[in-house]
C-alpha cells in the first residue's frame, strides 16, 4: 500500500527516517495505573474508582504515542480506554459515560484522542452523554500527535 | 532590569511614561488603571503575549529604561501551561462569563435611564430603586460571592491583582448604597453620579474579568479544581432563590423593552 493512500487512522508512517529523539531519563518509571480492568466493555461506571474521581478516557493508542502518559495524564486519575473505530456496541458505551457523570458523580472527564479522524468519535459519545445526563461535569478533550505531541487541549 | 520587572506598574509608568505608551500598543491597558499596584512581571505574565510579542515588547521596555544599554531581559515564567490566546473558558469560568452578559445589558441601559429620569415622580425612584435592587442581588450576592467566597480562595488573595478585583466589588457596593441614599433625598445629581460611577467601574471590572482574569486562572487551575468550582457553582446555582433570579432577568427585559434598547448578545 501506497504510504500516502487510505484512511489516516490506518495509512503507514515511519517514523524512523532522521530520527533525531531526546534521549528518556534513565530508570524505572513508576505505572500510574490504580485499578483493574481498563477497557471500556469490562468495566463497571459505578466502581469505586469512579466515584467523585477524575476519570481520563483515552482512545487505545493514545498510551503508546504519548511518552508522559503516567505522569502528565494519568497520575490521580481513573482511567478507561476504548477504540472508537474498532470496537464493537459503542452504544453501551454512551450509556456507561452518561452513568459516570450521574451515578458515580465523577468530577471531571478528560478524553484522550489521536489526531486522526476517526479518534473524534471518541469525543462525540462522550458528547452524547453529557447532552443526555441530568447532570453536568467539565469534559476536556485533549489531541495527540502520531509522535506523542499534544495538539490541542480544549474544554468542550 | 529585574528590579522594575519586581516594581508596581504605576510606579514603572510613573519613573518612565513611555512605558505605558508601549504597554497601551499591546493592549495592556494598566495606565488608565486607578491601582496600578501589580508587579511589572505579572503584567506581563497575566496578558499571555506570544513569545515573539512578548520578547519584542520587553525589549522595547528595557530600551526606554536603559537608553542605549543593551540589556538581557529575562523571560517572565509562567505558572500554567496553556499559551493559547483564544478564549475558551473552563466550564466554571463560562458560567460567570455568562452571568456577566445580564449585567452587561443593564449597565448599557443606565445612560438611557437617567436621560429619563425625574428625581421627584414615584415611577422614576421606582426604577433606580429596582437597578440597585438588580446590583446587589444578581451583581453582588449572586454573581460576585462566587467569586470571594469560592473562586478566589484557589488563588493567592493577597496578590495585587486580586485586592484589585476586591476593591472593585467594594466600590460598587459604595455606588448602590450612596444611590439609594441619593434616591431617598430626590438628590437627582447624586444618583446620577453614583449610577453612571458604577456603570463605568463595572465595565471596566468585566472587560478585565473576561479577557485577563478568566483565562489566566484557566491556565493555572488543575483540572481536579475546574471539576470542584463547577460543582460548586452549582450547589450556589441551586441553593439561590430561583425566583429572585428570574427577577432580576425580568428587571432587565422590561427596562430594554421600555427604552427599545437592543439586547447585547
Amino acid at each position: 500500500m501506497n504510504e500516502f493512500a487510505g484512511c489516516p487512522g490506518s495509512r503507514m508512517v515511519d517514523f524512523r527516517k532522521g530520527e533525531t529523539r531526546e534521549e528518556a531519563p534513565l530508570g524505572k518509571v513508576q505505572s500510574q495505573l490504580r485499578q483493574w480492568p481498563v477497557q471500556l466493555h469490562l468495566v463497571s461506571p459505578t466502581a469505586p474508582y469512579y466515584q467523585g474521581a477524575d476519570v481520563l478516557l483515552t482512545a487505545d493508542c493514545v498510551g503508546y504515542a504519548l511518552g508522559s502518559f503516567h505522569t502528565d495524564y494519568l497520575k490521580g486519575k481513573s482511567l478507561a480506554i476504548a477504540c472508537p473505530k474498532l470496537d464493537q456496541g459503542q452504544e453501551v458505551y454512551t450509556g456507561k459515560i452518561k452513568s459516570w457523570f450521574e451515578d458515580a458523580k465523577i468530577n471531571t472527564l478528560t478524553v484522550l484522542i489521536m489526531q486522526v479522524p476517526c479518534c473524534m468519535g471518541l469525543v462525540d459519545l462522550a458528547q452524547q452523554a453529557l447532552a443526555g445526563s441530568k447532570r453536568k461535569v467539565p469534559v476536556k478533550a485533549v489531541v495527540v500527535s502520531l509522535q506523542g505531541e499534544i495538539l490541542s487541549e480544549k474544554w468542550v | 532590569m529585574e528590579q522594575y520587572l519586581n516594581m508596581a506598574v504605576k510606579e514603572v509608568i510613573t519613573k518612565f511614561p513611555e512605558v505605558g505608551k508601549i504597554l497601551e500598543e499591546y493592549e495592556i491597558g494598566c495606565v488608565p488603571c486607578g491601582v496600578g499596584s501589580c508587579l511589572l512581571k505579572d503584567v506581563v505574565e497575566i496578558h499571555n503575549l506570544p513569545d515573539e510579542e512578548e520578547q519584542g515588547l520587553m525589549a522595547r521596555i528595557a530600551r526606554e529604561i536603559y537608553p542605549g544599554l543593551e540589556i538581557t531581559v529575562p523571560r517572565v515564567e509562567r505558572k500554567g501551561k496553556n499559551r493559547s490566546k483564544e478564549l475558551k473558558y473552563s466550564p466554571p469560568m463560562k458560567k460567570l462569563v455568562d452571568e456577566h452578559v445580564l449585567i452587561k445589558r443593564w449597565i448599557a441601559l443606565i445612560p438611557q435611564v437617567l436621560e429619563a429620569f425625574n428625581a421627584e415622580s414615584t415611577e422614576g425612584a421606582q426604577l433606580v430603586l429596582e437597578g440597585v435592587n438588580f446590583i446587589r442581588s444578581y451583581a453582588d450576592r449572586f454573581h460576585h460571592a462566587k467569586e470571594e467566597d469560592i473562586l478566589f480562595k484557589y488563588f493567592d488573595e493577597n496578590s495585587e491583582l486580586l485586592k484589585t478585583m476586591l476593591e472593585d466589588h467594594v466600590k460598587g457596593r459604595g455606588h448602590a448604597k450612596a444611590i439609594s441614599e441619593a434616591v431617598e433625598k430626590k438628590d437627582r445629581e447624586g444618583i446620577v453620579e453614583h449610577l453612571m460611577a458604577y456603570r463605568e467601574l463595572l465595565t471596566e471590572h468585566i472587560k478585565k474579568e473576561d479577557e485577563i482574569l478568566y483565562p489566566w486562572m484557566d491556565r493555572n487551575l488543575s483540572v481536579t479544581q475546574v471539576g470542584e468550582l463547577f460543582s460548586r457553582f452549582i450547589e450556589v446555582d441551586e441553593a439561590t432563590d430561583r425566583k429572585g433570579i428570574e427577577r432580576c432577568e425580568s428587571f432587565v427585559l422590561e427596562v430594554e423593552k421600555k427604552f427599545q434598547k437592543e439586547v447585547i448578545k
